[in-house]
């Protein structure tokens, strides 16, 4: 035995040089941002669903009081159907726009693209305010809904088949590109009808688009607080219970149990979702044949009317928000007057909010992008402590499982308690830009990673191997190689951050008050018309900075154009 | 014989249950170009790996120049290296790209220009600082990202498959350059590489790796023509293998014939391989007129330019099937067509015996 040991060389224990500290030690930071911003409030909120209002432990009691209260827990059922109903007719819309865009030649292809994106622009809210002018009790189609009431499960459908629609779109279109075109070639020449290679060529290919973007939807629309909040009417439904439970009874524990049920399906969509990506990914092989369709009058004629109508639909909402907005007195006086812009006399928003607003935007961008994207390098690149690195981007795929309110409850629980040395941050700026950035974390940090990885695996080795610190390649190469990433991160930041209402509606404080906060609260007090001209602020605005990201992009490309050479990605 | 530049001893690398590295020990001496060859997991990368410091072993030591470098990063090694994929800076200039380690050691500015010229020059394109990697063809690329590393003037020069990505004729072109440029500098260089003519035509010597562990080490011409083990006979160039058996010390049966062989310090009656170079098989006409020589026909010619490559069977050989390498110009003087029948000849010193078994087992 003794001599076993002596036998044995001694196992070598590497030795750590400044790069090797400096990655450690900020992949632990890292690590303790995210923990802070996102773990902890979550698991302080589950601890919250088995306490009583005094804080003493009492089981599943919350949760036996929930189910045994059919006005409760009837917001199930109610939030299930409707966000199934919503979630099949975006995606039948959906498909068949994204089939007419990626395989059709129907005209005009780049300006639907624009339209069915101008969703993303706005804040979920802004559907339910326009389908109220057009369908409510003094809406100028009312007729149309033969007798049914706008207000309630109808209007929440299209309030979020309207916000909801892009989302699928991206997903759909992303998996329809990626045809093999030699599948349609080996189809027609063994003699298959379209429509049976339709049935085995084209749906197969994309079935994983398919049910991640299910998937993806039906999330959005379960976990959703804008739209039920403001055409939902007694209708109730889980998100909406959570901010009725918190803000109108202070019953926290409740809102606990809420949140924790409404973290299921999101839980669930989240594997579904991460199953079908590597799916994806791997059923298209690298020798594939890029897919050109071919003119075919019929089917090309009936697409273009299915997204015409589409886009027609789209941008009558838009309009009807709009036109609302500067309408003097709907429907009685429909001259038009830039009075609601000013906010002055209405009840819950300001400029004020819309400056927060802005700073919000900004200081997520700036702060989100910086935090996602070395997070992303240390993640991605870092040569040490393997485990440290595997928990910090298990960390950061958390927020993509939880629903904005939910966070936004957790953080109450945290930052709110009394003994935390972080409480001084509760009712300030920086909590609701730390909460937008976790909240909007893992669809950013993806977006970094994917960049990385294009990148030579090897830059790190030659520039150590050159005894340059890796600082300096990361700001040297890196960064300007992965700009065009960069700034995407930053933008989906910024628009996110400005259409938000879910997480930060808990968390704004009087000297914080938010432009989409703000549309909901003037929606509340009666005031719709400066509601409608807030969430045009918001579109116009998201769409101003979408458009300088465009320019910007396209400056960097033709800056970059001598290096990046032919291969543009 | 002097101290070796860089003595790795006992070297061993475990990835969970997988052992990548079983137990290596090589010496390389200052100035020498060695080449880890062997097929695609048998460890010469993470041997190099390990050398360079990029992924330090479980076990075992290394020194370079007399110091003890085991555990150190690789910042604080001194070695310069090369990536098949050349994982040049895209968005920097080539000048930037040689320059880059140069440039943080705080140099004066006209000293650092002056130095990438000379490098510029050293590879023959003294004309592209200015341009970009994308602006090159991957040839060029490669002379870069070669300047970039030998810039520091490191002490060692790693060259991790340096030429796999390229098309076959700018590799044989390069390969002849980068053993120039080492002679020229004297720098002692491991390559790494799965190609063994590749290995064979560049190294001083070559460590022949299979399973983690080293099957062995000697100088390309040793290699070849004694390999240690039947996968080193089998893996490095064509070969016969042949089984046979001993009938006595020195001659083996094979077929119908017996031929004179090498000793082995095998016992007789063994059941053997008897290993055979292509071109060890001399053809010797239609009449038998040599020693150590048997009677076969030929199968099929393959015709390859400069050379035929012949399969023989039947006669003596029996249903050995042996492949033979007869040049053009042989082929033609003998006027050799198929079906023929032929006499060969293999000296006795060309006839290796290794213990039977598949290599690969």
């Amino acid at each position: 035995m003794a001599e076993a040991i002596v036998m044995a060389a001694p196992r070598i224990r590497p030795r750590l040089g400044r790069d090797e500290w400096l990655m450690g030690g900020g992949l632990l930071v890292l690590a303790l941002y995210l923990a802070v911003t996102l773990l902890v409030p979550l698991v302080i909120m589950l601890a919250k669903s088995l306490e009583d209002s005094e804080g003493a432990f009492v089981g599943l009691a919350n949760f036996a009081q929930y189910f045994s209260n059919p006005a409760l827990s009837s917001a199930i059922g109610n939030s299930v159907w409707v966000s199934a109903l919503a979630t099949l007719i975006v995606i039948v819309l959906a498909f068949g726009y994204a089939y007419a865009l990626t395989r059709s030649c129907i005209p005009f292809k780049g300006f639907f693209r624009l339209v069915a994106m101008a969703p993303l622009l706005a804040p979920s809210l802004l559907s339910a305010i326009a389908l109220i002018y057009l369908f409510g009790n003094q809406g100028a189609l009312k007729g149309w809904l033969f007798g049914e009431s706008i207000y309630g499960p109808v209007g929440i459908v299209m309030g979020s088949v309207f916000w909801t629609f892009p989302h699928a779109l991206i997903i759909l279109i992303t998996a329809l590109s990626s045809a093999d075109a030699r599948l349609y070639e080996a189809s027609e020449s063994l003699g298959a009808t379209r429509w049976r290679t339709f049935i085995t060529v084209t749906l197969p290919g994309a079935r994983y688009g398919l049910i991640s973007a299910t998937f993806v939807v039906f999330t959005l629309v379960i976990t959703d607080f804008g739209v039920p909040k403001v055409i939902g009417g007694q209708f109730n439904m889980l998100a909406t219970d959570i901010y009725k439970q918190v803000v109108g009874q202070q019953n926290f524990q409740m809102g606990a149990v809420v949140s924790l049920i409404l973290l299921l399906p999101a839980v669930l969509a989240f594997f579904v979702e991460r199953w079908a990506q590597t799916r994806q990914g791997s059923a298209v092989s690298s020798r594939a044949v890029h897919y050109q369709a071919k003119p075919r009058p019929v089917r090309d004629w009936a697409l273009l009317g299915l997204v015409s109508l589409a886009a027609l639909l789209i941008l009558g909402i838009l309009g009807m928000a709009a036109f609302a907005s500067l309408a003097k007195l709907w429907p009685y006086n429909l001259s038009l007057t830039l009075s609601h812009y000013d906010f002055s006399n209405a009840d819950g928003g300001s400029w004020a909010s819309y400056g927060n607003s802005i700073r919000l935007a900004l200081y997520t961008a700036i702060f989100g992008s910086l935090i996602v994207f070395a997070g992303a390098y240390l993640v991605e690149k870092s040569r040490v402590v393997k485990p440290l690195r595997t928990a910090t981007h298990l960390l950061a795929l958390i927020p993509m499982a939880v629903p904005g309110m939910v966070l936004g409850l957790a953080y109450i629980f945290f930052f709110n308690a009394p003994g935390n040395p972080l409480n001084f941050l509760y009712g300030s700026m920086t909590i609701l830009v730390l909460a937008t950035i976790a909240h909007f974390y893992t669809v950013s940090h993806l977006t970094a990673l994917t960049a990385l990885k294009q990148l030579d695996p090897e830059f790190e080795s030659v520039s150590a191997s050159l005894k340059t610190p890796f600082y300096r390649t990361f700001w040297r190469v890196t960064t300007p190689m992965c700009l065009p990433a960069i700034l995407d991160i930053g933008i989906y930041f910024f628009i996110n951050a400005m259409t938000t209402v879910s997480a930060v509606v808990f968390l704004y404080s009087p000297d914080t008050t938010l432009a989409s906060v703000a549309v909901l609260n003037m929606d509340d007090a009666g005031d719709t018309a400066p509601a409608a001209a807030m969430a045009m602020l918001i579109v116009i605005t998201a769409g101003a900075v979408r458009l300088l990201h465009t320019g910007l992009s396209h400056w960097l490309h033709r800056r970059t154009q001598a290096w990046r050479g032919g291969k543009r990605t | 014989m002097t101290t070796p530049y860089l003595r790795v001893r006992n070297l061993t690398k475990h990835f969970g249950d997988f052992t990548a590295l079983d137990d290596v020990s090589i010496d390389i001496h200052q100035g020498e170009f060695v080449c880890f060859l062997g097929p695609s997991g048998c460890g010469k990368t993470t041997l190099l790996r390990a050398i360079s410091g990029l992924d330090i072993q479980t076990h075992g030591t290394v020194e370079q120049n007399g110091r003890d470098i085991s555990a150190l990063p690789p910042a604080k090694r001194d070695f310069g290296i090369v990536f098949q994929s050349y994982a040049l800076f895209q968005n920097l200039t080539v000048a930037r790209n040689i320059a880059y380690g140069l440039e943080n050691r705080k140099q004066p500015k006209a000293m650092i220009r002056q130095r990438v010229q000379e490098l510029l020059e050293l590879i023959g394109l003294p004309d592209s600082g200015h341009k970009y990697p994308s602006q090159l063809s991957g040839g060029q690329q490669q002379r870069v990202a070669l300047a970039r590393a030998l810039a520091i003037s490191p002490g060692l020069l790693l060259l991790d498959e340096p030429l796999s990505a390229l098309d076959a004729k700018v590799r044989v072109y390069l390969r002849d350059e980068i053993k120039a440029l080492q002679r020229r500098l004297g720098i002692t260089t491991i390559m790494i590489t799965h190609d063994q003519e590749e290995a064979i035509s560049m190294a001083d010597r070559i460590v022949v790796m299979r399973n983690g562990k080293i099957e062995q080490i000697g100088t390309p011409l040793e290699i070849y023509h004694q390999p240690a083990s039947l996968f080193v006979a089998e893996f490095i160039g064509a070969m016969n293998l042949l089984p046979a058996t001993l009938v006595r010390q020195g001659e083996i049966q094979l077929g119908q014939t017996r031929l004179a062989c090498k000793m082995d310090g095998f016992a007789t009656g063994a059941s053997v391989h008897a290993a055979v170079r292509p071109e060890d098989v001399v053809c010797t006409g239609r009449t038998n007129g040599h020693a150590n020589s048997f009677q076969a026909e030929v199968q099929d010619m393959e015709f390859m330019g400069p050379f035929f490559w012949l399969s023989l069977s039947g006669g003596e050989l029996g249903d050995h099937r042996l492949r033979a390498q007869v040049s053009s110009q042989r082929a033609r003087e003998l006027d050799l067509r198929p079906r023929d029948s032929m006499h060969l000849h293999i000296p006795a010193e060309q006839i290796r015996l290794f213990p039977n078994g598949y290599p690969h087992g």
